[in-house]
């Protein structure tokens, strides 16, 4: 579904910020990004979208090169939905902002009204349909960001900590959307800061470190590497931490390590 | 007299049909660590704008009720003398950046510059505020090309060059790495004890390294007031943020009756080694 070969990308000529970046996402996987701060995170998803392009080597996205493919184009291929989501809502009520992109696919009439009927369910804001997306708290318009993203419906998903300022019942939705994209076939991708987020709901994890992709590995065996997550300079998720420290076998969740706990306690 | 007072507080926004702050109260000490943890469209970033007197501005004012600093009411306070002493740091720093400073070191001179301060003074502030936000090697980067991290600990330096008596921080570490986080946290705990932080968070674990007392704002009032065992397992906190990793654990175990009911869940991975009695050595 997306193919990254051997990139290498600059801001400034000759101090790549990512250099030799090489993998591969299929249908239906969630991949984390994961990686400091200023580790190139956010440029690699641009790289991704098309809105940066490669120094050298390629980024295939569906079936088509994004040196040679309009933005507008790898849209309906990849939706991106940004860390800061004001910096793409423009329209004057949630239902504009999630019918605008099918409506640039050629979505009209009933079509129309039933995708964004779903959307609007999905990130549960129907209630909040006629709002205006900044008269709605952060968390409401992260979601309005989502939604207009859903409604493309894209085989791949980019999502940039879209998890960050959510509460418990926007956390459980956002958990919710990604595994029915998971179970579509969508291939999700995550660039995410909160360990206990990506251990659950990632099946592979990337890990970025000095501009080099320092990790690929499925997400029980990249955090069960002690010394890479630290060269990479991420937390091993708390309950993971605790079950090594316990002598438990190695637990991503608190229902797993429970259970763990609680089968060596009956034992 | 307590350094920041809110009384009674009710406010609603225009054409709002229901109140966003319901008859909130709470007062802040010199010198205290609190968080105010709120779910989503609770109020948080309302209630954090009038700790820090951007509200009442010249459009919306309370229904009820008043929040002072000093004993004074906000708006008895000129601008520039609110500014100088408290100081807010919103949660998307790209939209607190000036727009107006070419690198790093203009954006955190931007305040003290406004203050007309001398240039040996202001030189000297943007300097202690680079290095506690640790930017010195970003000095002269646009701001604009830093990433979300970056730009979040530039937000804080520019806020610290203003040396205020109060910080009110609403999502402080949200795009934070661990390392920047906890070297964030060490270098904010080097700083005169005199300094009042007020952080208003929705995730529950990042704000148990920035505080020792904690609220709970829920439908518009204080629901909670206390430690962070008392707020963090508060049914309604539990409810609406749910529970640290550690404690969901904890509590899981606890329903399959491997905790004892009266003893307290832990909040953190160091309360459940500490609980659990793991020795030292293996930690």
């Amino acid at each position: 579904m997306l193919s990254v070969d051997d990139v290498t990308f600059s801001y400034v000529a000759g101090a790549p910020v990512l250099a030799d970046i090489d993998f591969k996402v299929a249908a239906g996987e969630v991949v984390a990004i994961v990686g400091r701060n200023g580790a190139g995170k956010s440029t690699l998803l641009r790289l991704l979208n098309g809105l940066y392009q490669p120094e050298t080597g390629a980024i295939i996205v569906a079936g088509n090169a994004t040196s040679d493919t309009p933005v507008h184009v790898l849209a309906r291929s990849i939706g991106t939905v940004f860390q800061a989501p004001e910096q793409q809502i423009f329209n004057p009520r949630v239902r504009d902002e999630i019918a605008f992109g099918p409506k640039q696919l050629g979505l009209t009439g009933a079509a129309l009204e039933a995708r964004v009927a779903e959307v609007l369910e999905r990130i549960g804001l129907l209630a909040e349909a006629d709002a205006h997306p900044l008269d709605i708290d952060q968390s409401a318009r992260r979601m309005v960001a989502i939604g207009s993203v859903l409604a493309m419906q894209p085989p791949i998903l980019l999502l940039d900590e879209a998890q960050r300022g959510l509460d418990k019942a926007a956390i459980n939705r956002l958990s919710t959307i990604i595994e029915t994209e998971k179970a579509r076939g969508t291939a999700v991708i995550l660039v995410c800061h909160d360990m206990d987020f990506v251990a659950r709901q990632a099946d592979r994890v990337l890990g970025l470190a000095g501009g080099r992709l320092a990790a690929d590995l499925p997400t029980e065996a990249f955090f069960t590497d002690a010394e890479l997550t630290a060269s990479i300079g991420v937390e091993v998720p708390d309950v993971l931490a605790l079950s090594a420290a316990l002598g438990l076998p190695p637990a991503l969740t608190p229902a797993a390590f429970a259970e763990a706990f609680m089968a060596r306690e009956q034992a | 007299m307590a350094l920041l007072e809110v009384h009674d507080l009710v406010f609603l926004f225009p054409r709002a049909k229901t109140a966003v702050l319901d008859g909130v109260s709470l007062s802040v000490e010199r010198g205290e660590r609190v968080a105010i943890l709120a779910p989503n469209a609770g109020g948080k970033t309302t209630l954090a704008r009038w700790l820090a007197g951007l509200l009442p501005d010249g459009v919306l004012k309370a229904e009820r009720g008043h929040v002072s600093m000093d004993g004074k009411d906000w708006t008895e306070w000129h601008i520039a003398e609110r500014s100088a002493a408290i100081q807010y740091v919103g949660q998307v720093p790209s939209q607190q950046m000036t727009g107006c400073a070419f690198t790093v070191f203009e954006e955190i001179a931007f305040g003290p510059c406004n203050l007309a301060l001398p240039e040996a003074e202001i030189r000297a502030r943007v300097d202690e505020a680079m290095t506690v936000c640790n930017l010195r090697h970003l000095v002269d980067r646009d701001p604009f090309t830093l990433s979300g991290g970056e730009q979040q600990r530039l937000s804080i330096a520019a806020a610290l060059a203003m040396k205020p008596r109060v910080l009110v921080l609403d999502e402080p570490t949200s795009n934070l790495d661990p390392e920047s986080r906890d070297d964030l946290l060490a270098q904010l705990e080097l700083l005169p004890g005199e300094l009042t932080i007020v952080v208003l968070e929705v995730a529950l674990r990042p704000s148990l390294a920035l505080a020792d007392r904690f609220l709970l704002l829920d439908g518009g009032r204080i629901a909670a007031d206390g430690s962070a065992l008392d707020v963090l397992t508060h049914p309604r906190c539990i409810e609406t943020l749910g529970m640290t990793a550690i404690t969901e654990a904890a509590w899981r175990i606890q329903g399959a009756g491997g905790w004892e009911s009266g003893r307290p869940l832990p909040l953190t991975l160091d309360d459940a080694l500490q609980t659990l009695k793991v020795p030292d050595a293996v930690r």
